[in-house]
């Protein structure tokens, strides 16, 4: 039975409509789930739910098989890192640790105890006596993290807690939570916009939008096998390219057809092609990184604009009359360069009204 | 070099302006501790002294002892010809600020008589007799000190309460011309409160307020409402959210959150603002004069009486004990103010 289950939760705010749609997961215990959407998709307003901090307007939240949505926040054993934080200003580092034992009323030594080994997992040990204006952002976060494990609660939320660091804190921080996560096993929720975190922290991540469940996977399966357009597009950066094409075959051969090349589509997604879409258009998802730069290729481009990455090259071409961008890891392709271009299996076909994935 | 110059007249302005302060309080304390012979000495000493170097003789052909005392350049002055010790005691006591019992001049000055020597002597001021005389020759000082205080707290009290709301609403709530409202209150505190003086001491007699201290911190309030308001506003804005928040989640009920959280982040606004209402309050003279007949305020007593140059030395004690509670309440808030604005 899964550790925390989310049934229909729905949340409508007042005047500003449906916040979350029938929401429904399943997170195992010890498992480290993201909820990566687009601000105002809802990925916060479940979270908060779930630690109790909004009402739920309809659905149920089990955690360990109970019931907790009449519960007040305080009685959820939940603990919670904050976007900016929360680190409590008039108190010190040690008494904002200290702040949710002491309600536990745990015994002085034990509380000291607790505050110190946490203080030791986040490296905050030297700040213990300090106050939270003394530090720096990198600091009060860890100052928040220590916090929250302190309690070792049932359940550790993250609102976006990476977003008001600077770019390389936010990758140094990344890697402590995941380590922090891998030394506690306490089950994680953490909501962000940024795919990058989702990717490299999460164990599954829920993709968001616009208060629904868009796909819910592991990050390969999110990446790479993407379930929505929305999902291709907002998932990988520079996202996946669209191109709208007709589904026609001849010769045994199904092809799909765009004003600038005709692809043959081989495998199994083939059949489905020709029995449901024949003739009609759909949509091909190319990730940047899923053409191949090939001199036989079936598309010629002129490379517009070239932008070196170190490893890689990101080409923004034409094809057609639409943009598109291209990861090459050929890095002698220069800007005015015309290449000649190819797929490789991992293309994907999304239908042109639902959006959802053609298998 | 041209740094040094600038540094040079940097401080020079500081000590300009610290001793534009500093002089006239200087001054105001010598006074406030002088006897009634030393209120018009000048040039003042730099601390008040503590005593007075007396020295007697015994004048044998009008058989009355010189009494003579050193003054500031260091030359004994005749003060006055004595020869009855209850007159001595009465002339110490008045002139000098020296409290001391006619049988113990008795013995210092029958030495003198005795050896015919000049005696020297140092008597010791009783230093502050000034301060517990303002109260017995000024009528109701020691009611209106009371009538200061009360004004004072109770301008405290509404203007935190009022003013504490009106900024929470600002801060937090969504209600409609909200920008207007904080422009009101603001507006509010931009007439001069003597110009409305006469239709509030119509409004006050109407509502049987006149000449109470209720009556006049309503009318202190008024102004710091508005300030209040907008201190309050401006720190509300400045908690965020997740604060209480976090504090929800971490295991503690709203009123726990409130007092342990809320409270101790919003305290300086309201340590401030209580500054700002205080020095209203306490300072005032132009509106208790109008509102107020015989519950007067201790800066009214004082500004009725100050002219008086008799008893200058002890108006200025009344002075100084007017400063003091200001700048008492000051320093216990200024950690507070350094907090919000520092």
């Amino acid at each position: 039975m899964a550790y925390l289950k989310l049934e229909n939760l729905t949340k409508i705010f007042g005047k500003n409509g449906l916040a979350v749609d029938n929401f429904n997961l399943e997170i195992e215990k010890e498992e480290f789930v993201c909820f990566l959407g687009p601000s105002g998709c809802g990925k916060s307003t479940t979270l908060r739910m779930i630690a109790g901090l909004e009402s739920v307007t309809s659905g149920e939240i089990l955690l360990d098989g109970v019931s907790i949505i009449k519960d007040e926040p305080k009685d959820r054993h939940i603990s919670m890192i904050f976007q900016s934080y929360a680190v409590w200003p008039h108190m010190s580092v040690y008494e904002n640790v200290a702040y949710a034992l002491r309600l536990r009323k745990m015994s002085k030594a034990e509380i000291d105890a607790t505050v110190k080994e946490a203080a030791s997992i986040t490296q905050i040990t030297e700040y213990l006596n300090r106050y939270p204006n003394k530090l720096s952002g990198g600091q009060r976060q860890r100052v928040a993290v220590a916090r929250a494990i302190a309690i070792k609660p049932k359940l550790f939320l993250m609102d976006e807690p990476l977003s008001n660091l600077d770019a390389k804190l936010r990758v140094a921080m990344r890697t402590d939570l995941k380590r922090i996560h891998q030394d506690l096993h306490t089950t994680s929720i953490f909501v962000t916009h940024d795919q990058s975190e989702a990717l490299s922290l999460a164990d599954r991540i829920v993709v968001m939008n616009k208060g629904v469940i868009e796909q819910v996977g592991t990050p390969n399966e999110i990446y790479h096998d993407s379930e929505t357009m929305f999902v291709a597009k907002f998932i990988g950066s520079p996202p996946s390219n669209f191109f709208k094409v007709l589904v026609s075959k001849s010769d045994n051969n199904v092809t799909v057809k765009h004003p600038a090349f005709a692809y043959i589509v081989k495998g199994p997604i083939a059949d489905t092609l020709s029995k449901k879409y024949l003739n009609k258009e759909v949509i091909l998802s190319v990730r940047p990184e899923n053409f191949v730069v090939d001199p036989n290729g079936i598309i010629e481009v002129k490379c517009l604009i070239v932008e070196p990455q170190g490893s890689h090259l990101v080409i923004n071409v034409n094809i057609g009359n639409e943009e598109a961008k291209v990861v090459t890891n050929i890095l002698d392709i220069k800007t005015k360069d015309t290449i000649k271009l190819n797929f490789n299996q991992n293309i994907a076909f999304f239908d042109a009204e639902t959006e959802h994935r053609i298998r | 070099m041209n740094k040094h110059i600038r540094k040079v007249l940097f401080y020079l302005l500081i000590v300009l302006i610290s001793s534009i302060v500093i002089i006239p309080m200087t001054y105001l304390v010598n006074i406030s501790f002088s006897s009634q012979l030393e209120v018009n000495d000048f040039p003042k000493p730099l601390l008040p002294h503590l005593g007075h170097d007396i020295k007697v003789e015994w004048d044998e052909g009008h058989s009355w002892y010189v009494v003579s005392r050193k003054s500031f350049s260091g030359e004994y002055k005749e003060l006055n010809y004595l020869s009855d010790f209850d007159r001595v005691e009465t002339y110490f006591r008045t002139y000098l600020n020296v409290v001391r019992t006619s049988e113990q001049y008795e013995a210092d000055f029958l030495v003198a008589r005795e050896t015919g020597v000049p005696v020297f002597v140092h008597y010791n001021k009783t230093i502050f007799i000034n301060y517990t005389k303002f109260f017995s020759i000024f009528d109701g000082a020691g009611q209106a000190l009371v009538n200061s205080i009360t004004a004072a707290l109770l301008t405290i009290v509404l203007s935190m309460s009022i003013g504490g709301c009106v900024g929470y609403a600002l801060a937090r709530t969504s209600i409609k011309g909200k920008n207007a409202i904080g422009l009101g209150v603001l507006i509010v505190r931009m007439f001069p409160a003597i110009s409305i003086a006469v239709p509030m001491a119509v409004l006050l007699i109407r509502f049987g307020m006149y000449d109470s201290m209720l009556g006049l911190a309503v009318i202190y309030s008024i102004p710091n409402i508005g300030l209040t308001a907008w201190i309050t506003k401006s720190i509300f804005l400045s908690v965020d959210k997740e604060y209480e928040e976090a504090s929800l989640v971490f295991g503690a009920t709203k009123a726990q959150t409130f007092r342990k959280i809320t409270l101790p982040l919003v305290f300086p606004a309201f340590a401030a603002s209580s500054m700002f209402a205080f020095i209203t309050a306490w300072n005032d003279t132009a509106i208790s004069l109008l509102l107020t007949n015989e519950n007067q305020t201790l800066a009214l007593l004082l500004y009725k009486n100050m002219g008086g140059s008799a008893s200058l030395h002890y108006a200025t004690s009344g002075a100084i004990m007017l400063i003091i509670p200001a700048l008492i309440f000051t320093f216990l808030t200024k950690d507070y103010i350094n907090r919000m604005w520092g």
